[in-house]
């Protein structure tokens, strides 16, 4: 299909306006002694099958759950993995959202499936495919305290391999594309790019025998001075956010024909909405570098920087500038 | 009052019960305006009476009335709308403000609070004001075409309220930039931005900026144009002094000696230590101390504890160099 429209992961938990935020209150609820971990399963089930049903309906071709379950992607996988406590509160880069940052205490291995069960809700409650996004070794790495390796290679080794059993099993129970999001390898602003050296290392290690399309994901940044050694990496697809990483256009210039190109370019970080014919143009601008066959679009990064009407709108929008671009061709 | 180790704080205190849950019972419709001002009021005057009686030199009214440091001018300011929830972390939402037309300051925003915390005590009260790029950096703007065009409208509003607490007489007018921190790659943007509000000022300007890559940034950072940095040093054990003996810090510092995410209470010694590295680089009439940021995130009662270790800690090192108590 010519310009598959996806997401990137995150989708906001809130409610449309006026709602009921049922979620939230179930919550603090369990944090009172009011609620269940059950009640708190069961809002989360609810609020999937809405932020599916929500994507679908605005025209996203190959939808996520939102990670409406997750706080976020570190601390979802560290309490996930073996070998992870957690410590203060970390600013997720130069958003103005927060995590717990994790903290390596032992040696890192997966105990048992991760996310795998909450890859079957949503794909059971989809009129669409779903894809599920994993932390990237590299960036779960960055984003944690090392008290035990002392050497972000090992450690980063490690996390490949644990990601890789998650992978292999979501590939086997049917999990069709899997993303593994990489921020850390960007440049984003106030920060310096992560070293692509050590993701190169592991990520034979992380992608092997997974049958699925797998994704490199980044976002708020740029991958440009990574240079063409980036797209040589062995995943299928690489996903860039060309809102906030101007020179990821420049890169894409060499984008190697054999590969899936996944274009973020509807703004994720702003509620202002995009004109769609101009994004209707900004695809053909890449088409004119990328097989349109090999060509994914999606918003520049996670949905969940934006108030729910808004990152419904963006998602309208993105369909409705590729819908543009097949009828332009 | 000798004008040397005076004791201050950042800005923020916590708000006592009864006002948590009159904002509560106001956001459900359930109590009036006007009562949660009164409410606000007398936390206002409450923590202006704590300071009085443990000695603090520069007052701070303690914020009781804005919720969130960018959302409280947002509400005040012309061309913002209110945005929808955001997560912050957790289970934590905030509700993210709109730029959505050019920015106007139409009337006075803290001045009214100003004069009343001034009111209540003989010594000086800060002005407290959020700076132009924090603001624009915590909002969404669907109007300005550039991150730029939106912090320099914001400047202008931003500096009004300045000029208008230096009318009132504030001596002290603080312009709090936590966000500059988050990327230091803007900082010229945030010099420039921040030279407009305190531009037309004559009094003691102060900055805030949380913890953030200043190794990199220093000494680039004495650029901003402010006649004192007030810095979270605990937080990161005073490695900053360090780079302050290979270039000189060259404006007053606000010195953080007491961390505000920890609940426990430092000793006066860890303070008395934290001042005394501090006074091997920067002389004595340069230094202000106060706790690492503001203590709202604290209880009412550790953050009363914080402060009067502060305090004591401040008053013993000006014993110890001979001035007055």
């Amino acid at each position: 299909m010519a310009a598959r429209v996806t997401v990137v992961g995150s989708y906001p938990k809130p409610p449309h306006e006026g709602e009921e935020f049922t979620l939230r209150r179930t919550l603090h609820a369990l944090d009172r002694g009011d609620a269940s971990v059950v009640d708190v399963r069961a809002a989360q089930d609810d609020l999937v099958r809405e932020v599916i049903e929500e994507q679908a309906r605005a025209g996203i071709e190959l939808v996520t759950d939102g990670q409406v379950r997750w706080d976020d992607a570190q601390t979802r996988f560290a309490e996930g993995l073996e070998g992870f406590g957690t410590t203060g509160l970390l600013r997720y880069f130069d958003t103005n959202t927060y995590f717990r940052q994790p903290v390596v205490k032992a040696e890192v291995a997966r105990r048992g499936r991760i996310v795998l069960d909450e890859f079957l809700f949503a794909r059971d409650h989809s009129p669409v495919p779903v894809k599920q996004a994993l932390i990237g070794p590299y960036t779960l790495a960055a984003l944690s305290v090392d008290e035990h390796y002392g050497h972000l290679r090992r450690l980063v080794e490690d996390l490949a391999a644990a990601l890789n059993e998650e992978a292999r099993e979501l590939a086997e129970a049917g999990c069709e594309v899997i993303a593994f999001d990489e921020p850390a390898l960007a440049r984003i602003p106030g920060s310096r790019p992560g070293d692509l050296a050590v993701l190169g290392d592991v990520a034979d290690r992380l992608t092997a025998g997974v049958g699925a399309t797998t994704v490199l994901q980044t976002f708020f940044g740029d991958v440009a001075e990574h240079g063409p050694a980036f797209f040589d990496l062995p995943f299928d697809a690489f996903g860039l956010d060309l809102v906030a990483g101007p020179g990821n256009l420049e890169a894409v210039h060499e984008f190697p024909a054999d590969r899936i190109l996944q274009a973020g370019i509807v703004d994720s970080r702003n509620t202002r909405l995009e004109d769609p014919d101009d994004l209707a143009r900004r695809i053909e601008g890449l088409a004119a570098t990328v097989d349109p066959e090999r060509l994914w679009l999606s918003p520049s990064a996670g949905l969940e920087y934006l108030p729910r009407e808004a990152a419904q709108r963006k998602c309208a929008l993105l369909a409705e500038a590729a819908r543009r671009f097949r009828g332009d061709r | 009052m000798s004008d040397v180790l005076l004791t201050t704080q950042v800005g923020s205190l916590p708000k006592p019960d009864y006002l948590l849950r009159a904002r509560s019972a106001f956001a459900r419709g359930e109590i009036s305006r006007e009562e949660l001002r009164d409410l606000e009021r007398r936390a206002t005057r409450e923590w202006v009476e704590f300071q009085n009686e443990i000695g603090i030199d520069v007052v701070v009214d303690g914020e009781q009335y804005r919720g969130d440091m960018v959302a409280f001018f947002a509400e005040e300011l012309e061309g913002f709308s209110r945005g929808g929830l955001v997560r912050s972390y957790g289970n934590r939402y905030y509700r993210k403000p709109i730029i959505t037309g050019p920015i106007r300051r139409t009337h006075p925003i803290t001045v009214e609070w100003w004069s009343y915390a001034s009111s209540l005590t003989d010594r000086p009260v800060k002005g407290m004001l959020t700076g132009p790029y924090t603001i624009r950096d915590w909002s969404f703007d669907e109007h300005y075409d550039t991150r730029r065009d939106a912090v320099l409208a914001l400047a202008e509003a931003i500096r009004d309220e300045a000029v208008a607490l230096q009318e009132a007489g504030a001596e002290y007018i603080q312009i709090d930039e936590p966000a500059v921190s988050t990327r230091m790659d803007e900082l010229d943007l945030a010099i420039e931005a921040l030279g407009v509000v305190t531009e037309p000022l004559s009094v003691h300007t102060i900055t805030h900026i949380c913890y953030g890559d200043f190794h990199n940034a220093y000494p680039r950072m004495l650029d901003l144009p402010v006649d004192q940095i007030d810095l979270e040093l605990t937080n990161s054990d005073f490695d900053l002094l360090d780079r302050f003996a290979e270039h000189p810090f060259t404006k007053s510092i606000g010195l953080g000696v007491v961390d505000v995410h920890s609940h426990r209470i430092e000793t006066v010694d860890e303070v008395v230590k934290g001042i005394e590295r501090t006074l091997e680089v920067i002389p004595p009439g340069r230094v202000y101390v106060d706790p690492d940021c503001g203590l709202k995130t604290r209880t009412v009662e550790e953050a009363k504890d914080k402060l009067r270790v502060v305090v004591e800690g401040a008053r013993r090192v000006r014993s110890r160099l001979g001035i007055d108590p």
